[in-house]
């Protein structure tokens, strides 16, 4: 905000001091922002001039425990300047109304999937991948996942807007987890670890039932590999079998204090409170799209 | 401020305008005084004499700095003597004590092991000792009222009532030796010059339990002191003691406790003297005055506010002679 | 959720463990180094002062270890997080039976910080109190006491008080 005045000739007596050290790009984002409390503040105030108010909706009952590992793109983005309550509540809302005409199913990074695009230029103008997923990442509509399959011996990697209106379906052909968050080790290892057939047949997987947690250790191929993988403490690798050396060197460039750095971590996520509050607002919009489902069901027949 | 001397011609010159009474009788106050300072004086040494041997007691103090346990001798030790042990400013700060939860004069002898508790007049309750002070001013303005006039006026104290401090003021009953007389500004001011200047002077209050017939002896001459002695040492403990109190010459009876010494008072005003009927005792003079505490300050405007309040008649009941329902129904102060 | 409001970046605090013996200062790890240091002392006297921009920087640090050592002495991640930051090994045992009963029931933050003032002509860097609640030490601040039965408050109120039924009378004052 300093920056933004003094570039129009102000003198600015609101210093912020923690944007001091900011770049400039993010001062004028968070130039033009208000912040939630103020925004709450007028919007829950008597004298408010809009006197058609959107009352809250009441949530029926709390979010079950697990909702968000299984959704975690409808939790919001820690990083302070992105965090826009409304833009949010928005985004989530439009998140349930693609989920009502195309549903995605419950997924983690390892599971097996296929999706089915539309393409104007293919044949059937649909278009088919399967792979494997090595990434679910970003927040809200811009929520991505990345499926692997090497196709032809040539290793393909395609990510997919979760919430793209080109994607017709979404299928999970095997449901299981993997020992790390991240697949990317998949490239330095040989094609057999990544290689996933087409007419893969889905395994059902029972409503309820916990999730199976695949514990292969991927062997990975000779160095020079994509990153320094001795550096990342991976659960999902074997031995690396590296010189000592690569271990030092990664010992002195690691942060081990990080893990213990309450506040980072406090910083780098979302609080549990807010998480349970939109996780149970998720939840309430769950099952407002399925009740909507289930009146045009009726509706219909 | 200037005052006209013919103003105060009539209560202070040596002729006298109006003789009303007992002149011829050679009662004077000033005598009177000295008489029962003597009677009094005696009768502390007699009572002192009777401790023989000085035996121990345990007196735990509670209280700040700390909370303490001390030795000291009974019958002889005064709560003022243990403050003296424990910190100085518990002895020019106190007031009153509380010996095991009792209000207890601060100069009284403590009698057996006992809890001690200083009060102050900036606790946080300080009842007890707003009630001591404003008993100590009805005191105090007896001890005016039987030293500021002449000789040929003899001033018969009646008594004074339960302190209200929400009254305003403190208040004596009295007989004055004059009649038709409504006192200016400038004869009150004079008059409250004698027991202003007490706040200089470091004088005790003594407290002393006399046998009635003591007490009648030192009273004689008080008409209306006389009368009520049997009522106030029917109404003691013992059926037959009364409890004296001294400030420097001036001896009076009073049941509560009064401050410890007149070094805590700050300012002292006679404020006004009205004339008052009573059923028992004819017409009497009412004599109200105001004090400040030295502990609290205030200043002269508020005071000046609180003295125009203090000249107004006091609501207290007039002086009535006790019977056995009056004793009955007494209620503390 | 901390109660109380943080500053969106946390501070560098370059200088947090002075410097090593080559010259270089102790970066990240001195800073949080220095941060155990505090809440070390904070959980062990319950009351500190020290400079303002290190106080403020522990306090979201004790908030987090009451509320990762509420989960309870048996989670392992709890005492994990308890070892590393007390140093001292039998704050360790006050943090869990001590300080999380205290704290369980609190809708307040558990710590509070008092900013002391700065001698004239200033300049020098703000001293903070910091301190958890519950302490067994006299207020910062003292209690507001009530005189209003002080000698002097008794006789003005009702000076006031004859005042103003006086004027609502109609009587002259």
């Amino acid at each position: 905000m300093a920056d933004k005045l003094a570039t129009l000739g102000f003198r600015s007596f609101l210093s912020h001091q923690f944007l001091k050290r900011s770049v400039a790009a993010v001062s004028c984002r968070y130039a033009n922002t208000l912040s939630n409390e103020t925004v709450e503040k007028h919007r829950t105030s008597t004298l408010a001039h809009d006197k058609e108010q959107k009352e809250e909706k009441k949530i029926s009952a709390p979010a079950p425990p697990g909702l968000k590992h299984v959704h975690p793109e409808f939790l919001p983005n820690p990083t302070f300047y992105r965090r826009d309550r409304i833009k949010e509540k928005l985004e989530r809302q439009d998140m349930y109304r693609r989920r009502a005409v195309c549903p995605i199913p419950e997924f983690y990074v390892g599971s097996i999937m296929a999706v089915t695009l539309a393409d104007p230029y293919a044949s059937g103008k649909t278009n088919r991948f399967v792979g494997i997923c090595i990434q679910r990442a970003s927040y809200g509509l811009r929520a991505n996942f990345t499926l692997r399959n090497v196709v032809d011996n040539q290793g393909l990697e395609i990510r997919y807007d979760m919430y793209s209106p080109l994607i017709q379906k979404v299928e999970v052909l095997r449901l299981e987890k993997r020992l790390d968050d991240e697949l990317f080790y998949l490239r330095d290892a040989p094609a057999e670890f990544s290689t996933v057939p087409f007419n893969l047949e889905a395994v059902s997987h029972p409503p309820g039932a916990p999730v199976p947690v695949n514990t292969t250790k991927v062997k990975l191929g000779p160095r020079p590999w994509h990153e320094r993988w001795e550096r990342r403490n991976l659960r999902g690798v074997q031995d690396l079998g590296l010189p000592e050396k690569f271990y030092e060197k990664a010992k002195k460039v690691a942060k081990p204090w990080e893990e213990y750095d309450l506040m980072l971590k406090y910083r780098t996520s979302i609080n549990p409170q807010e998480t349970d509050e939109v996780m149970d607002e998720v939840a309430e919009g769950f099952r407002e799209i399925e009740r909507k489902r289930r009146r045009e069901k009726l509706e219909k027949s | 401020m200037v005052v006209s001397s013919r103003s105060l011609s009539k209560l202070f010159t040596s002729t006298s305008r109006r003789r009303f009474c007992s002149k011829a009788e050679g009662l004077s106050n000033a005598e009177i005084t000295k008489k029962r300072n003597e009677l009094f004086g005696r009768e502390k040494a007699r009572q002192l004499a009777l401790i023989t041997r000085v035996e121990k007691i345990e007196v735990e103090h509670v209280g700040p700095p700390e909370n303490c346990r001390l030795l000291m001798n009974k019958g002889l030790s005064t709560p003022f003597n243990c403050a003296m042990h424990i910190q100085e400013n518990l002895m020019s700060r106190s007031v009153l004590a509380l010996v095991n939860g009792q209000p207890w004069d601060l100069h009284r002898p403590l009698e057996d092991h006992c809890e001690l508790k200083f009060l102050h007049f900036k606790d946080e309750d300080p009842a007890l000792s707003n009630k001591a002070f404003w008993r100590t001013g009805s005191f105090l303005i007896g001890y005016t009222l039987e030293r500021v006039f002449k000789d040929q006026h003899y001033v018969q104290l009646c008594s004074f009532p339960r302190p209200r401090v929400e009254t305003g003021s403190f208040v004596y009953d009295a007989h004055l030796g004059i009649s038709d007389w409504t006192p200016s500004q400038a004869e009150l001011q004079c008059m409250s010059r004698v027991p202003a200047k007490l706040q200089f002077e470091d004088f005790k209050l003594e407290r002393l339990t006399v046998d009635a017939s003591l007490a009648s002896k030192m009273f004689e001459d008080n008409k209306f002191k006389s009368s009520q002695i049997p009522f106030i040492a029917a109404k003691s403990k013992t059926g037959h003691s009364v409890t004296l109190y001294r400030m420097d010459d001036h001896v009076d009876i009073s049941e509560g406790p009064l401050i410890a010494s007149t070094a805590l008072i700050n300012r002292f005003n006679i404020t006004a003297i009205h004339d008052i009927e009573s059923e028992d005792y004819g017409s009497l003079k009412r004599v109200q005055g105001l004090s400040t505490p030295k502990q609290l300050p205030i200043h002269f405007w508020n005071y000046g506010i609180l003295c125009e309040r203090a000249a107004k008649l006091n609501p207290a009941p007039m002086p009535a002679q006790w019977n056995k329902e009056a004793m009955a129904t007494r209620n503390n102060a | 959720m901390l109660r109380f409001g943080i500053r969106n970046r946390p501070r560098r605090l370059s200088k947090a463990m002075g410097r090593k013996e080559d010259g270089h200062g102790t970066g990240p790890p001195g800073r949080l180094e220095r941060m155990t240091i505090i809440v070390n002392s904070l959980v062990r006297h319950e009351r500190i002062e020290g400079s303002h921009q290190y106080m403020d920087e522990a306090r979201g640090y004790t908030e987090r270890l009451l509320q990762i050592a509420a989960q309870g002495d048996k989670n392992h991640e709890a005492m994990d997080v308890a070892n590393y930051w007390l140093k001292d090994k039998d704050l360790i045992h006050k943090l869990f039976k001590v300080l999380v009963p205290r704290y369980e029931n609190y809708t307040t933050c558990a710590t509070r910080m008092w900013t002391l003032p700065v001698e004239y002509p200033g300049g020098k860097n703000k001293t903070s109190i910091l301190e958890l609640k519950g302490n067994p030490w006299p207020p910062v601040v003292p209690n507001p006491r009530n005189n209003s039965k002080s000698l002097i408050n008794v006789l003005l109120h009702n000076a006031k008080k004859d005042y103003r039924s006086a004027s609502k009378d109609g009587t002259p004052v």
